[in-house]
């Protein structure tokens, strides 16, 4: 390999650009607090929390191809765990063991669903996250007699803001390095063909649940990291489907192909979402569900897609001899075609996923 | 039966039933490197199924399969592979929306070689796609191949992962002629490489060219074992074929 030095340079040049460019803006995130109002500290926790649980969830579904609903059992986890434990023990130690409980249920959970594949993951990872919510609720009832629990630590806004955004550049650096790794290719092979993925040596079992555990201990720690946001923490609130679904639909609006496409999902679903909550809070469910079907509608690829679509629109000659009929027959062609079925998130994972293996062999 | 002991490949009274039907029935056979071992029985007689048997994809009922000398029955499928036993699909497989050189690349990563950088892995697959006269369709998605070009990606993936077994299930089946002395020429390469290759085929042509040795699978029995041209001849062969009893 004649040019292996001058690749190697080019790469760790192009390493060092993006680890640079990644630490500017982690930097630059990181004193936005001294500059802005509370509410808008509030909005970005929320941004930062989400983006952690999108791209966390995007390491296993997206290259799996196994739609996991279980964002909210691990959430939850995280967030249960340092509710009961910060009153006795410092409030790090907490957070260790909720990345210790996390890590420990994500295995028995992924051994456990080792033969579930398709639509019966979906169910059963629904199912996980709804028993967690009534176990802790028949805890609390039976054990504890108490409905909820009270945490009052001195970790402020800012704190929980400067955590979640680490913990957003470590989710994100582990999957800028899993695109580039010998386990980010047996996945990929895993969410194709497992029957190949065996044949070519790969220890499916093995691979599957090892990246099923460090997506969910990233869940797990950002609710853990959120628990002392809330003064107040009960079962219900710390296992909301609502948050599994919400994952699984920012990411879907951004798109998987690009690694910061959860980034373009996020940030306009929270904003979104607040404005729907203030204006109308009474019908705020019903209106975030019509956006969710929105986007399954019309936009499986994901932001990143239409972008792509533009950019080459724009790449495009002028077809200026059809006048202003043209957009007009457009209209009309677009509103008489006929309407597709939606292809579901495993479509859009699918043609997502096209884009990502040339990326993980454009090497040279 | 007297096995040779220099076999590289050994099955002993190899047996699977599924409910009722017995698949394979007390089955042993034998293959030293760089023999071409030719399978061959009507359909359902139980081939494919050895060959899963061999390769891990299934347990047997009994009997012993063991791979220079070391005994690998229980071993899953992903472990034969690094004990150097691998395998073609009888419907070509291999990821449908990857480019071809990524599954050669997996096979380089995870198989029996040694172990090499993911961008040296990349170079590897290139040089396997390259004998196997495909890298110039190295980052065309799998399923935008012509079905020869599937075959010969699938066993460059096989290959990358350095075996010293080789199942062949009818690779050479559904080609061209002129692919066809093509696709002859791989195997004879391969046999010549010191690799252990058991072709199960329905070409004649192809199994009276390239086999050392033949075995004649009837209903999940061995019926015939021997040199091409004298087995093909053998009566009870013929009958199983197109004898009366037999569907």
């Amino acid at each position: 390999m004649a040019e292996s030095s001058d690749d190697k340079r080019n790469r760790r040049r192009r390493a060092t650009a993006a680890i640079a460019t990644l630490s500017v803006l982690v930097a630059a995130l990181a004193v936005v607090p001294s500059f802005v109002s509370d509410y808008s500290l509030s909005l970005m926790i929320n941004v930062m929390c989400y983006l952690v649980l999108t791209i966390a969830w995007a390491l296993f579904s997206g290259t799996t191809r196994l739609v996991s609903l279980a964002t909210s059992a691990f959430f939850g986890v995280g967030m249960y765990t340092v509710a009961m434990l910060v009153k006795l023990v410092p409030l790090y130690a907490a957070f260790a063991a909720a990345i210790g409980v996390g890590a420990a249920l994500a295995l028995v959970v992924g051994v456990a669903t080792l033969r579930i594949s398709g639509m019966f993951f979906v169910i059963f990872s629904f199912g996980l996250s709804e028993m967690m919510r009534e176990l802790m609720v028949w805890w609390e009832i039976n054990q504890t007699h108490t409905m909820g629990r009270y945490v009052y630590v001195p970790f402020d806004t800012t704190m929980i803001y400067e955590h979640l955004l680490g913990l957003a550049a470590v989710v994100f650096l582990v999957g800028w390095l899993l695109r580039r790794s010998r386990l980010g290719l047996a996945l990929l092979v895993i969410g194709e063909d497992e029957t190949v993925a065996r044949q070519v040596g790969i220890n499916v079992p093995f691979a599957k649940v090892t990246i099923f555990i460090v997506s969910s201990t990233f869940m797990t720690l950002a609710g853990a990291l959120m628990a002392p946001r809330f003064g107040f923490i009960n079962p219900n609130f710390a296992f909301n489907p609502l948050v599994s679904f919400t994952v699984v639909i920012m990411a879907l609006l951004g798109g998987l192909q690009k690694l910061w496409g959860p980034v373009l999902g996020v940030i306009p679903l929270i904003i979104l979402s607040e404005h729907l909550q203030t204006e109308f809070p009474f019908w705020y469910s019903v209106l975030l569900g019509l956006v969710f079907m929105v986007i399954v509608y019309f936009l499986p690829r994901g932001v990143t897609g239409l972008l792509e679509d533009s950019w080459t629109a724009l790449g495009r000659p002028l077809e200026l001899p059809r006048g202003l009929t043209g957009p007009l027959l457009d209209a009309w062609t677009w509103l008489s075609r006929p309407i597709f079925l939606p292809r579901g998130i495993a479509g859009a994972i699918e043609d997502r996923w096209l884009k990502i293996m040339p990326r993980v062999t454009e090497k040279r | 039966m007297s096995e040779p002991t220099s076999a590289l490949l050994q099955v002993d009274g190899l047996r699977k039933s599924f409910g009722g039907l017995v698949a394979v029935n007390d089955i042993s056979l034998a293959v030293s490197a760089g023999e071409v071992l030719g399978l061959i029985g009507p359909n359902g007689s139980g081939k494919t199924t050895l060959l899963n048997l061999i390769a891990g994809s299934i347990r047997p009922d009994a009997g012993t399969i063991s791979m220079a000398g070391e005994d690998v029955t229980r071993l899953p499928n992903h472990l034969r592979v690094r004990k150097r036993i691998n395998r073609t699909f009888q419907l070509v497989r291999a990821p449908p929306n990857m480019p071809a050189i990524g599954t050669v690349m997996a096979g380089v990563l995870y198989g029996a070689g040694e172990r090499v950088s993911f961008k040296d892995a990349g170079y590897e697959a290139a040089g396997w796609l390259g004998e196997m006269n495909v890298l110039t369709k190295a980052d065309r998605r799998f399923d935008q191949l012509t079905y020869i070009e599937q075959k010969r990606v699938e066993l460059a993936r096989a290959l990358a992962t350095r075996p010293r077994v080789l199942l062949l299930d009818e690779w050479l089946s559904g080609l061209t002629p002129s692919e066809l002395e093509g696709g002859m020429s791989v195997v004879w390469s391969l046999a010549a490489r010191g690799i252990a290759v058991i072709l199960v085929e329905h070409v004649m042509t192809a199994v009276r060219a390239l086999c050392h040795r033949v075995i004649v699978m009837n209903a999940g029995s061995k019926i015939a074992e021997g040199r091409p041209d004298a087995v093909l001849r053998d009566p009870e062969v013929t009958r199983a074929y197109l004898g009366d009893d037999d569907a």
